[in-house]
């Protein structure tokens, strides 16, 4: 479970992120936040895993509280917290299997990591998480010959790796092209299923946000402007959050062909 | 009509357009850059030292004109003629001016002229034609002081580009812990840097002796290494600053301390420039150890001086050409390894 109390983020430059966020996301569901751009949905995301330190109020996740000002305390929490980006952010130049591996730091003493000598169990992990994801016989391949949609999976490999209890998306499918964001979106849905990972997912398709989420949040300068089940989050209610009408690309279309 | 021919297109607009043509420049500020070169001029004319004549023996006739101040304002003049003509803007004009006001006080400050050479060739020629029968023999008579090149050149890259990474890695904000351990490294490093290779030869030669103590590769090792280290560290920490940030955050969100984060995020994106800069300090460790045999580290520089002071220019000769070569076969070894790298 993670608890907003009165957060507020203001950045170094004096921008105010958020502002007098209170929220409850329960353990096990699948949230969208969505939003314009620069509404705070990524500060909202980055707040949870301390990559924005919020600036006053109180952040619980789970039995902790949030210490933005502790880098070990940090470390401990992102250990259960996984994140996922609209880049994917892999290491291109080396193996699927390392950027994987890159998961299991929080648990692997640094001299392991120095000599990229890990422990059999660690590997047995990611082999384990490819598996999910559906590309194990991709493990010994660089990761910058893989397509986007495989790259994501590989991200999504590589959380699943930390054995996290929540999975952070930043707008994890916003880079892909609509076939592939539904395969990821589904993907991302499975895992929340099978797993009972609190996943919280960042987007701008409503469509998306619609098939594959439990709750809809939608922000608006900084502020939670909108927050309930996705049956409440009508045409009429978003557009309310949007401030303008919808547009056609505001929906990602083209629903995935069932592999 | 819809298809025209090309010839129809290129001569339909001719007739009838005009285009226009560049900006004629202010004529008033031309006017103040001929005024700024006659200042110029004057000012050569008073601070400078002799009353030299430039003497240009045409067979029948020399012509004479005083040395350099005169030179010096008719090129100025002639440049700005030239740029006025090409309706070249004004601040283009003013740098094209300074341009040749400091390049004529750089020269005549240090009296740079090419006349005195042809005065000296009898001086010259013995040496040049020493140098142009080298003594093959020789180059492997002083195989001995090869190994201890290349050697001084493999250990001093080694030492070298581990130091540099490590110092790298601390040097650039990206990588490093915080902002005040980046800044100090960085002017460590630039103070390491701004000693160049000789001089921290001389302080290691001065510091445990030279090859008279029979440490000349010791010495030689350690400047080589210092100098690497500055070079390697600076290269390498710029890389860092320019890797993708993208896999640095992801590993920051998964949790990983700071080595661990610099190993698996960093590393990998800047192995291939590191490599590439290792194989170019060990090129420049090479070229340097001729140099430093000048100031008594050991290596094939001492058997190069040595020659030099007993008037053997067939041996130096024999020596500079196998230089060459061996310069040459290191930089085609380090090309073959990085077109392989990246």
């Amino acid at each position: 479970m993670i608890t907003f109390e009165n957060i507020d983020v203001v950045y170094p430059n004096g921008f105010k992120g958020l502002s007098n966020v209170n929220l409850q996301i329960n353990k096990g569901e699948f949230v969208a936040i969505v939003g314009l751009s620069g509404a705070g949905k990524s500060t909202l995301i980055r707040t949870v895993n301390g990559l924005v330190p919020f600036t006053s109020g109180t952040l619980t996740v789970g039995d902790v509280v949030v210490d933005p000002r502790s880098k070990a305390k940090l470390r401990r929490l992102r250990s259960r917290v996984g994140m996922i980006f609209q880049s994917f952010n892999l290491v291109t130049r080396v193996s699927v299997l390392n950027n994987v591996l890159v998961g299991r730091s929080a648990d692997t003493p640094t001299w392991r990591s120095l000599l990229g000598w890990y422990r059999a169990e660690d590997k047995e992990l990611a082999f384990q998480s490819l598996e999910r994801v559906g590309i194990v016989d991709k493990a010994y391949m660089r990761a910058a010959s893989l397509s986007g949609g495989q790259q994501q999976r590989v991200a999504i490999a590589r959380v699943l790796a930390q054995d996290p209890e929540v999975i952070l998306a930043d707008e994890p499918v916003a880079s892909l092209d609509p076939p592939t964001a539904h395969k990821v979106m589904r993907d991302l849905r499975r895992i929340q299923q099978e797993l009972g990972i609190t996943t919280i997912v960042n987007m701008h398709h409503l469509d998306l946000a619609r098939s594959y989420a439990d709750r809809v949040i939608g922000m608006r300068a900084g502020e939670v402007v909108f927050d309930g089940p996705v049956e409440e989050a009508t045409d009429e209610v978003i557009e309310q959050v949007y401030q303008r009408s919808l547009t056609a690309e505001d929906i990602v279309t083209a629903e995935a062909t069932q592999e | 009509m819809v298809t025209t021919s090309t010839a129809e297109r290129r001569a339909a607009p001719q007739a009838a357009t005009v285009r226009p043509e560049p900006p004629r420049p202010s004529g008033l500020v031309y006017l103040g850059l001929a005024g700024l070169a006659v200042l110029a001029f004057i000012v050569f004319w008073v601070i400078q030292e002799s009353g030299d004549v430039l003497l240009i023996p045409l067979g029948f006739v020399t012509l004479w004109a005083p040395l350099n101040p005169v030179i010096g304002l008719v090129v100025m003049l002639v440049a700005l003629a030239v740029c006025f003509k090409a309706r070249i803007g004004t601040m283009a004009a003013f740098g094209a001016l300074a341009f040749i006001m400091m390049s004529y006080w750089a020269g005549a400050t240090v009296g740079f002229t090419l006349l005195e050479i042809p005065e000296r060739w009898s001086n010259v020629e013995p040496r040049l034609m020493a140098f142009l029968d080298p003594n093959w023999s020789y180059i492997w008579t002083v195989r001995d002081q090869w190994l201890i090149t290349i050697s001084m050149a493999v250990v001093a890259t080694l030492v070298g580009c581990a130091i540099g990474l490590v110092l790298a890695m601390y040097a650039s904000p990206v990588s490093s812990p915080n902002k005040g351990t980046s800044q100090t490294i960085k002017a460590v490093n630039s103070v390491i840097r701004s000693i160049p290779d000789v001089g921290w030869a001389l302080l290691f030669v001065a510091f445990i002796g030279g090859t008279a103590h029979g440490l000349g590769p010791m010495a030689g090792i350690l400047a080589l290494l210092m100098f690497n280290i500055g070079i390697v560290a600076k290269l390498t920490s710029e890389t860092i600053d320019a890797v993708n940030p993208g896999p640095v955050e992801a590993a920051d969100a998964s949790g990983a301390t700071l080595t661990q984060r610099n190993r698996l995020a960093i590393l990998p994106q800047v192995l291939p420039g590191f490599v590439s800069y290792g194989l170019y300090v060990f090129e420049l460790n090479i070229r340097a150890s001729a140099a430093l045999g000048i100031v008594g580290v050991g290596g094939i520089g001492s058997a190069m001086m040595l020659q030099l002071n007993r008037f053997q220019f067939e041996n130096v000769a024999a020596i500079l050409i196998a230089l060459i070569v061996v310069v040459l076969l290191v930089d085609m070894f380090s090309m073959y390894i990085r077109r392989k790298l990246l």
